[in-house]
């Protein structure tokens, strides 16, 4: 998959995931924090977030402090995607 | 006696903000949804997370606490809490073969969701409940209220109920033989006999203190059982107006919880029997279905008509005396084994 289509079908995911049903794709940057200013999310949705790399890509976050990186903004999280799906 | 402040009620008519009980909305394919409404007061992080019997008992809330910021405690009476949630969050457990899971579904899936969010949102860390006993669940919170209001009478606690028609509960209910199999409107409820009636959802929210100045209502006495013997039910109520009223003397109104399902009636038709023939009978489940905490919707309209001074037309089973509501005795049974008596009264 392209990065581009990547992104796309992450935002898709994520307003599916939140019920961020005021939110479009194109309303999240791909540079915009997600947490605090930005999008808004807080410590919930990060949990969220992660089950949504687990179930979605394959992928299991162990170190918190790895998570808080990972989860900054699109960019991140595709780039952390892309690196270690498994599916 | 307990008094009722600033009442509001979401439901499946025009209830709020605007309130209009002279023109009935129907039911859809058998089912009597809440109008909600947009909720400008709950926080958009917070209601994205919530479900809808949530949504609604906080949506109800907020009007209440601009006023009363601080009770003393929030006392909450629902059935099936979180019930969409709740599977929600056990389909998931199997989906995922007990993985990881989303907190969000868990979060709003207990019973006292609606209490804690209510209690989250106005930082309020007082006596916090929630009462769950099915079809008496309301008339417990009510008691509940009623004996902390004669221990502590300075005090105020924001007293309310929530259900909902959740995919899960109606599905069960369904097949249990709670509803009716043929399609009908709510507005013809009560012309055809058969079995089942129509589910139905709502929230109520309101202020109980001991202070009568600005109350929309009185709280006399609360009386439950649990039976399925409609002359248990006649002894009851023989008890119930003779602890509430003089010899001689009857409410001035009886607001019954029938619902269409002719397997009902009999208690229906005892306790309406027992009345004086100058008591008037009204009924409210075609306008806000069948619910375990329907009985708070009866308290509403109670209030809804002391304030107008009037019984909304669509309401009127049997005419009566022409004289000012002043008490009226409302009767619910849920499945005709949890039965209640509620008496309320004009300030």
């Amino acid at each position: 998959m392209e990065t581009a289509d990547l992104k796309r079908q992450l935002k898709e995911q994520i307003i599916h995931f939140l019920n961020l049903t005021t939110v479009k794709p194109e309303d999240i940057k791909d540079d915009e924090p997600l947490f605090g200013e930005g999008l808004g999310l807080d410590s919930i949705d990060s949990i969220e977030l992660i089950v949504l790399l687990s179930r979605e890509y394959g992928i299991n976050i162990q170190d918190p402090k790895e998570g808080r990186k990972i989860l900054s903004d699109i960019n991140t999280m595709v780039d952390f995607i892309e690196k270690n799906r498994t599916k | 006696m307990a008094y009722f402040h600033l009442p509001v009620c979401i439901s499946p008519q025009n209830s709020f903000p605007e309130v209009d009980l002279y023109q009935i909305r129907e039911s859809k394919n058998n089912l009597l949804e809440v109008m909600e409404p947009a909720y400008p007061g709950i926080p958009a992080a917070a209601r994205r997370r919530m479900g809808k019997s949530v949504r609604m008992a906080v949506g109800a809330a907020l009007p209440i606490l601009e006023k009363f910021p601080q009770p003393d405690g929030i006392i909450i009476a629902t059935a099936n809490g979180g019930m969409e949630d709740c599977i929600k969050f056990l389909n998931q457990i199997v989906e995922y073969n007990e993985g990881l899971l989303t907190p969000a579904n868990f979060v709003q899936s207990t019973s006292n969701a609606a209490a804690s969010q209510i209690a989250l949102v106005t930082k309020n860390h007082n006596y916090n409940i929630t009462h769950v006993h099915r079809g008496l669940a309301f008339e417990n919170a009510l008691m509940d209220t009623m004996m902390l209001l004669k221990e502590n009478k300075d005090a105020g606690y924001l007293l309310g109920s929530t259900d909902v028609i959740s995919a899960y509960n109606y599905n069960i209910d369904r097949n249990a033989g709670c509803f009716r199999d043929e399609l009908i409107l709510n507005t013809h409820l009560f012309q055809s006999k058969a079995k089942g009636t129509i589910p139905g959802e709502g929230a109520f929210m309101v202020m109980m203190n001991n202070q009568k100045m600005g109350a929309s209502a009185g709280l006399n006495s609360v009386k439950t059982i649990h039976s399925i013997d409609p002359l248990t039910i006649l002894k009851t109520l023989e008890k119930f107006l003779s602890e509430n009223f003089m010899p001689g003397e009857w409410p001035d109104l009886l607001l019954t919880g029938e619902d269409g399902d002719e397997r009902l009636l009999p208690y229906i038709d005892i306790v309406e029997s027992s009345m004086d023939k100058c008591v008037p009978v009204a009924r409210f489940k075609h306008f806000c279905g069948d619910y375990c905490t329907a009985s708070s919707f009866a308290c509403w309209i109670s209030m809804q008509i002391f304030e107008t001074g009037t019984i909304p037309e669509l309401l009127i089973k049997k005419r009566g005396a022409t004289k000012p509501v002043r008490k009226i005795l409302i009767y619910n049974n849920f499945r005709g084994a949890q039965h209640a008596f509620i008496l309320v009264s004009a300030v």
